[in-house]
């Protein structure tokens, strides 16, 4: 089974549930999706024993007196390359790898190369977590080419935990679209909502199954219960907004660090998630 | 010699337009025979590069100098390989600032005057 932890608003706590649910489970398969700001390794500590770098087909360009690439850059929709007269500049981090320009450009003088973007982290925490992340290279905009090594690495045999990264957008399709239940973390601000409201949006259009966890619950309003009643969404979870969570954050530490209780509310969400996933 | 302003409309009253690659039009005027055209920025709405594609099209209209009021880094280096110089920090009136060219009041910039994506969100 695997289970995706998003959130359309950014810092809603979307590490800290997939940590806690992977503590609380103890032998599972976590997987860091959000390749940009990758940080769940800070708090589920593992032994990073394997690094496997992540390369993409980036292309090059030969100059030559009579060669233009024009064709390439009329073609390129990203404007990753400028042709002027004779010349050109390669803008490589506006590139997404399509490889349109080496079929419309002068032939033999727009190659590939193998780049690289990225690298996955693979590790192991005791009892029993595979941990796997996803690690960008700073200004690469190839994001899902890392995310699309991690998949292939999901073991859907396994309890799988995706830690996806924030928003609505390609990245977080690709951390849901595999999952079999998500859990959408968000606050009680219009914020909190407004951005919920989107990820549901785009999990309906996926056919996915989801409910809510209210993170720092006491602040801002009543609306998004309102909300959840309203569509009758469920609300697995609610966290209390406390300075303590805040101050065992701020040293690495997970939920289940600041009140070891809340591993059985854990383990009674995965219960329940279970019994509706089937 | 041809020049391009950034403009913010598509008639000689217009204002320069504070952004290169994301502006709606772009003013080509010839200082020699004192005539110009209005040509439509076609990559104000591009997903990315829009710079990058804008500085194309103004070189390919044989431009020599820009005129406008910010350039970000990708349009800069497009601009710089062709030789081309570029006037920033420049406002107000298209005829004013063609008078400010033609009386040699305007200071070339030597590097962009803005970050990436400046013109964003800024419609």
């Amino acid at each position: 089974m695997i289970i995706s932890v998003a959130s359309g608003k950014g810092g809603t706590g979307k590490t800290t549930v997939s940590v806690a649910l992977a503590q609380s489970l103890g032998y599972c398969n976590f997987y860091d999706f959000d390749v940009e700001a990758p940080n769940s390794d800070i708090f589920l500590k593992p032994d990073i024993n394997h690094y496997q770098k992540v390369y993409v087909k980036y292309p090059y360009f030969i100059k030559k007196d009579g060669v233009s690439f024009k064709a390439c850059s009329d073609f390129c929709h990203f404007n990753a390359i400028a042709s002027i007269n004779e010349d050109y500049i390669f803008f490589e981090e506006l590139c997404h790898g399509c490889g349109g320009c080496i079929l419309v450009g002068p032939e033999g003088y727009v190659r590939e190369k193998d780049a690289e973007v990225g690298e996955i982290s693979k590790g192991f925490k005791s009892p029993g977590i595979y941990f796997f992340m996803g690690n960008l290279k700073p200004k690469s905009m190839r994001t899902s080419n890392i995310q699309g090594d991690l998949e292939k690495m999901l073991d859907r045999n396994q309890t799988v935990i995706i830690d996806s990264p924030p928003g609505n957008s390609c990245s977080m399709v690709n951390a849901v679209k595999n999952c079999d239940y998500c859990i959408l973390v968000t606050e009680p601000t219009p914020y909190g909502l407004s951005d919920l409201k989107i990820s549901i949006d785009v999990l309906k259009n996926l056919n996915k199954k989801f409910g809510i966890i209210i993170n720092r619950d006491g602040i801002g309003n009543k609306e998004l219960e309102d909300f959840c009643r309203q569509n009758s969404y469920k609300i697995l979870l609610k966290i209390p907004n406390d300075i303590n969570i805040a101050k065992t954050y701020s040293k690495g530490g997970s939920l289940l660090e600041w009140e070891p209780k809340m591993k059985d509310k854990f383990l009674g969400i995965i219960d329940e998630i279970e019994k509706e996933v089937g | 010699m041809k020049i391009c302003i950034s403009s913010t409309g598509d008639n000689i009253d217009s204002s320069v337009d504070p952004r290169f690659g994301r502006c709606p039009f772009f003013l080509i005027y010839d200082d020699s025979t004192e005539t110009y055209e209005f040509i439509s920025n076609a990559s104000r709405n591009a997903m990315g590069g829009a710079g990058i594609q804008a500085a194309q099209e103004v070189i390919s209209k044989g431009a020599e100098a820009v005129i406008t009021g910010n350039i970000g880094p990708n349009s800069y280096r497009v601009f710089e390989s062709a030789k081309i110089k570029i006037y920033t920090g420049v406002s107000g009136p298209l005829k004013e600032a063609i008078a400010k060219f033609k009386a040699n009041q305007l200071t070339s910039t030597s590097g962009p005057s803005v970050q990436s994506h400046f013109g964003m969100g800024k419609e």
